[in-house]
């Protein structure tokens, strides 16, 4: 276990092996015998979860939780939870289009929604990870996610119809990120990550205008403090790669839709480190392709030059 | 006589878990009650095997995917609601069904019934295999 190693991936140098960075969360849960809902909200259980991962995983790096209701709640979204899931996103604040300042919603403090569990998680988790050599990773819900998280699917809309109201919630998830940046640096993440998958179900011409500048608040937050930085995008995001490369973290997350080889080439052409992409249906959910194989494959295709091998 | 209802598929990994197929899934049930009435519309996890065969036999490529009367519409790209609408209309049973819903084009989303219209799809409720 290396957390040295992953951050040199995560910065696009050569390592002496993949790193490996398995995004545990709720399977934390599982191996502790808990439900996610309970687990989700008990920062020792949290804490235990993820040394019991790091340790089972041998990781090089674990997320403290990968979960991306935390900034929608913390600005007063309701939650659904789930025993075998992480929480859903059952209300948007601004679906009536009036935006988060008409609202007067503020931005999270250390007591907003589940932030008190999360920071003291982290407080508990960060020394029992540094005893293993495992990176502990922030991880916190993008802008163009948190934006749908907010008003809710009529944000897809808005882009085109109404993109005055669609920049002015953005705005606002931007905020929100930089505060979530500047907890997880405070609780001593060596990495920290921006979680947006729904940013790769728009065009590239709106991911310009609406996810590459909003993302920019938290990336300074994270390299002001240090730490290295990483974009994770789910889906097949071949249509924004070029943004997804360019946007102005040190490292990207892709998901097993996308081939590695391509995303790899993508990547060295642009000096930025490259996780991915184990199957997570095929191989690790159902088993359709044998999950070692899986893994040479993702192993070979990766190599030893800014890649980090993590579920895809 | 009464319209055959416009079938709607949604190929997700877990609109739960999973924003993008979430927002998906959002997209039909937040459409409002009048074009509700038009619709009939499932969600198809594929961490399940009836999923699977779903998105082998609807010839899905991507997660999500919105398959509308069969055909994959929206592959990775949340739709707008006027192009919900639109593609919709292209595949109504027939033509005073999709002057209907084309009169409908200016009513937008709604989010009063989202969470019911989400229960009654299936959504969240059937995400692995084995679950009941």
């Amino acid at each position: 276990m290396s957390k040295k190693m992953l951050i040199e991936a995560l910065r696009c140098n050569r390592t002496p092996r993949a790193p490996w960075f398995p995004y545990a969360c709720i399977n934390c849960a599982y191996l502790l015998g808990e439900t996610a809902d309970r687990y989700l909200q008990d920062p020792e259980l949290i804490a235990k979860g993820v040394e019991a991962a790091a340790k089972r995983y041998r990781a090089d790096g674990i997320p403290l939780v990968f979960d991306l209701s935390v900034e929608a709640n913390a600005v007063g979204c309701e939650l659904s939870w789930w025993p075998d899931n992480v929480p859903s996103v059952a209300t948007h604040p601004c679906a009536q289009m009036v935006s988060p300042r008409q609202l007067g919603l503020k931005l999270p403090t250390k007591d907003s929604g589940r932030w008190p569990v999360l920071l003291e998680a982290g407080k508990l988790a960060k020394p029992r990870l540094d005893a293993l050599d495992c990176a502990m990773v922030g991880l916190y819900c993008g802008p163009l996610t948190l934006a749908s998280h907010l008003a809710g699917v009529r944000i897809f809309t808005d882009f085109y119809k109404n993109q005055e109201f669609a920049h002015e919630v953005l705005e606002f998830a931007a905020e929100v990120n930089a505060v979530s940046a500047a907890f997880y640096a405070e609780l001593g993440c060596e990495v920290i990550g921006i979680v947006d998958p729904v940013a790769s179900q728009v065009k590239s011409a709106t991911f310009r205008e609406f996810v590459t500048p909003y993302v920019q608040k938290g990336i300074q937050v994270i390299h002001d403090a240090g730490a290295t930085s990483m974009f994770l995008i789910c889906g097949d995001c071949t249509k924004v790669m070029e943004e997804v490369c360019t946007i102005g973290t040190q490292s990207f997350a892709i998901d097993e839709q996308l081939n590695l080889g391509y995303v790899r080439d993508m990547a060295l052409r642009h000096r930025v480190g490259f996780a991915g992409n184990l199957k997570l249906t095929l191989s690790l959910s159902l088993g359709v392709i044998p999950p070692r194989e899986d893994a040479l494959v993702s192993l070979a295709a990766g190599g030893t030059h800014g890649f980090v091998l993590a579920p895809g | 006589m009464v319209d055959k209802k416009i079938r709607i598929d949604v190929l997700t990994l877990d609109s739960v878990q999973c924003a993008a197929c979430g927002y998906m899934m959002e997209s039909i049930a937040a459409l409002p009650d009048d074009v509700q009435g038009m619709i009939e519309y499932r969600e198809w996890p594929i961490k399940t095997k009836e999923g699977i065969a779903r998105f082998m036999e609807l010839k899905g490529k991507v997660l999500p995917t919105i398959c509308i009367e069969g055909d994959p519409v929206f592959a990775s790209c949340i739709p707008q609601y006027e192009e919900l609408i639109e593609e919709m209309a292209r595949r109504a049973p027939s033509p005073e069904a999709a002057e209907k819903l084309m009169a409908l084009r200016h009513v937008g989303f709604q989010f009063d019934k989202v969470g019911e219209n989400l229960k009654k799809a299936g959504s969240g409720l059937n995400t692995r295999e084995g679950q009941k």
